[in-house]
């Protein structure tokens, strides 16, 4: 059973600089987890350290039950895929996939099995005795996969593998490490900064900024039940909108009031969000909850806003409009049907039953994470 | 001055101005390679021929010139003492240089940075300050006179030029490639054996052909630490034969001992241009 455990670990570079604050996280056997979040997040840093190529400055890290903070990363059986590859410029590719296995002293025979097969899992057969400087990207990071399945380890660690290829191979290689998942029925922790990866691969998400862990969660209920407004923004393209207002009380219900928009709220949003009457509250609605009335499904509970329409983006089977309303500006993701000009008024349904409701100041979501 | 010189470049046009560098290459090529061309065709001719007509090729090619010096004035010796003393020099330079470079290149510890700068430091000693103290040095520890001294000095001067050169050069292979060594199962030692230091075939090469023609050719430390006869290196050697020859006047032995001294050199050179090259422009492109 290959689980991963973090307790309370925490790394500080220079005395000062704390790069990941502490962080538990649990990562049960076979599971795929992503660390997704901004460039400085601790995300790279965290990884690393399981690896064993950062030390932990305090906390502990068990591999499969066992304590691993002083063993070197050679003896945690663990293998990494890095970005840019990282593979020996000097070795044909045959020798960069033998090359673990070779110091591990495997014999000969075993070697050349494991290495063939490997390459008929990524369908590189043909490639294995060329240098990497004659392959393309795509080619370079199947032979770092390649490198890292040959040696059958319990731990498969990638740190943003797919970040320098193009967009398209991009798409085909996360489909083809998710089958990857599933065929090893192996371990994956997988550093992404690509909300839309983080989403379509792992079995669950961890969400980080400023070195902390924001939430950790399966993709869905990440994306359904966000832990703070930074959670909520990260996640989903594009970004949920944000809007300032007042929780203002409306007889036996609640209103939010951003001074031209005022939207009642459902009844059962009033348990949650009592506490925070008259207070000011910022509301988050995904692009995907506002609709254009005429397109709009029968029996949705939604409430009409009027916007002018400022930049339309259309991607053939939706369309992206930017829209301004009083002092906020927010996107809707609505049908290709009716594509208004730019600079024309519009009337909007906002599903306000699917609307998220942060605290100003802590960010923190007012309707729980559960 | 600087106008009308202007007026003159702008007056004589691509075509011109290219026909006027080429010609100012072709006078400095033929300028270098001349004395060296005549040398080796010289070193084919008696020296009565020579004398008689400098400039003309031999009339008849003829390898008694060399067969003297290489037997009779014992160049053959010298060059298999030389060919010893360079090739020791060059194996513990290049392996405790590298060694140094790679640690200083990819490791942080303390005073890293006061060792790097002492190695720089040593590449600006002046080696004729050094000579009387060597001596001393090289006497006490029992090495006076013995081809180890010899190549122990050598190698304590080139390790400053081999860290210099070779830290600039590890410093551009990314640590990505250290680390997916580590993740492989490498020790520190394997890592810089089976990685790093075929990664930084360009840059030894550099170092060692810079060593070589150094080492080869060095003269001063070779006349104060050598004195037996049967030790002595090529220049050593070469410098008796001349000595020699200004009363035989033999000048034919002489330019074909000088032959025998370039050609390594030269043949080494020729062969690994290209990796002398790209040594020595390491980091100033993006790779």
């Amino acid at each position: 059973m290959a689980e991963v455990i973090l307790k309370n670990v925490r790394k500080v570079f220079d005395r000062d600089v704390v790069a990941v604050d502490d962080a538990n996280i649990e990562i049960k056997d076979q599971e795929f987890v992503v660390l997704v979040g901004p460039s400085g997040c601790g995300k790279s840093t965290t990884l690393r350290m399981v690896a064993g190529l950062e030390e932990v400055t305090s906390g502990e890290i068990y591999i499969e039950g066992k304590l691993v903070n002083d063993i070197p990363p050679k003896d945690r059986d663990i293998a990494m895929v890095f970005q840019n590859y990282a593979l020996y410029p000097h070795m044909t590719v045959y020798q960069n996939m033998a090359f673990g296995l070779k110091l591990r002293k495997y014999p000969k025979e075993e070697i050349d099995d494991r290495v063939r097969e490997a390459a008929d899992i990524l369908g590189i057969q043909e490639l294995l005795e060329r240098k990497p400087k004659a392959l393309s990207g795509g080619q370079r990071q199947r032979v770092a996969v390649g490198r890292a399945i040959v040696r059958k380890p319990k731990v498969f660690l990638f740190d943003e593998p797919l970040s320098n290829l193009d967009a398209k191979l991009r798409v085909q290689m996360r489909t083809e490490i998710s089958k990857l998942h599933t065929r090893l029925e192996a371990t994956m922790i997988y550093v992404t900064h690509d909300q839309t990866e983080a989403m379509t691969m792992g079995d669950r998400i961890v969400v980080m900024k400023d070195g902390r862990i924001q939430q950790n969660d399966t993709p869905l209920h990440l994306y359904n039940h966000p832990a703070n407004q930074f959670v909520a923004g990260f996640i989903g393209s594009p970004s949920m909108n944000f809007i300032e207002g007042r929780l203002a009380v409306d007889g036996d219900g609640l209103r939010f009031d951003e001074g031209k928009i005022s939207l009642p709220l459902p009844q059962q949003m009033k348990g949650p969000l009592a506490g925070h009457a008259d207070q000011e509250i910022t509301l988050g609605i995904r692009p995907e909850d506002i609709h254009d009335p005429d397109t709009m499904g029968r029996g949705v509970d939604t409430i009409t806003i009027e916007a002018q329409v400022e930049v339309v983006e259309p991607m053939g089977n939706e369309v992206f409009l930017y829209l301004t309303t009083g002092k906020s500006t927010f996107v809707a993701r609505v049908d290709p049907i009716h594509v208004p000009e730019v600079g024309q008024p519009v009337n909007l349904a906002v599903e306000i039953g699917k609307a998220h409701f942060f605290d100003k100041d802590t960010q923190e979501s007012l309707l729980g994470s559960q | 001055m600087s106008l009308s010189s202007t007026s003159i470049l702008e007056r004589l046009g691509e075509h011109g101005r290219k026909t006027i560098t080429q010609i100012i290459f072709v006078v400095y090529g033929v300028i270098v390679v001349f004395p060296m061309v005549w040398l080796l065709y010289t070193a084919f001719k008696p020296t009565s021929e020579l004398f008689a007509s400098a400039w003309s090729l031999p009339v008849e090619w003829k390898l008694d010139n060399f067969v003297e010096a290489w037997s009779e004035a014992r160049i053959g010796d010298f060059f298999w003492n030389s060919l010893f003393v360079t090739i020791s020099t060059l194996l513990v330079q290049l392996f405790v240089g590298s060694m140094a470079s790679y640690s200083l290149a990819k490791y942080r510890f303390r005073a890293q940075g006061i060792l790097y700068y002492g190695f720089l430091a040593g590449m600006m000693f002046p080696l004729f300050l050094g000579i009387v103290p060597l001596f001393f040095l090289v006497k006490s520890l029992g090495l006076l006179d013995s081809h180890l001294g010899l190549i122990v000095v050598y190698a304590a001067f080139g390790i400053p030029f081999t860290v210099f050169v070779l830290t600039a050069f590890f410093r551009t292979i990314p640590t990505e490639i250290m680390e997916a060594g580590v993740m492989d199962g490498c020790g520190h030692f394997s890592l810089y054996w089976r990685i790093m230091l075929p990664l930084a075939k360009p840059g030894l090469t550099t170092v060692g052909i810079f060593t070589f023609i150094s080492i080869w050719n060095e003269y001063i430390l070779a006349l104060v630490l050598l004195s037996s006869s049967h030790l002595r290196t090529m220049p050593l050697g070469i410098a008796v034969l001349q000595f020699v020859q200004f009363y035989e006047v033999d000048f034919g032995a002489l330019f074909a001992g000088l032959v025998i001294v370039m050609l390594p050199t030269l043949l080494c050179y020729v062969i690994l241009q290209e990796q002398i090259t790209k040594g020595m422009t390491v980091g100033a492109v993006k790779g």
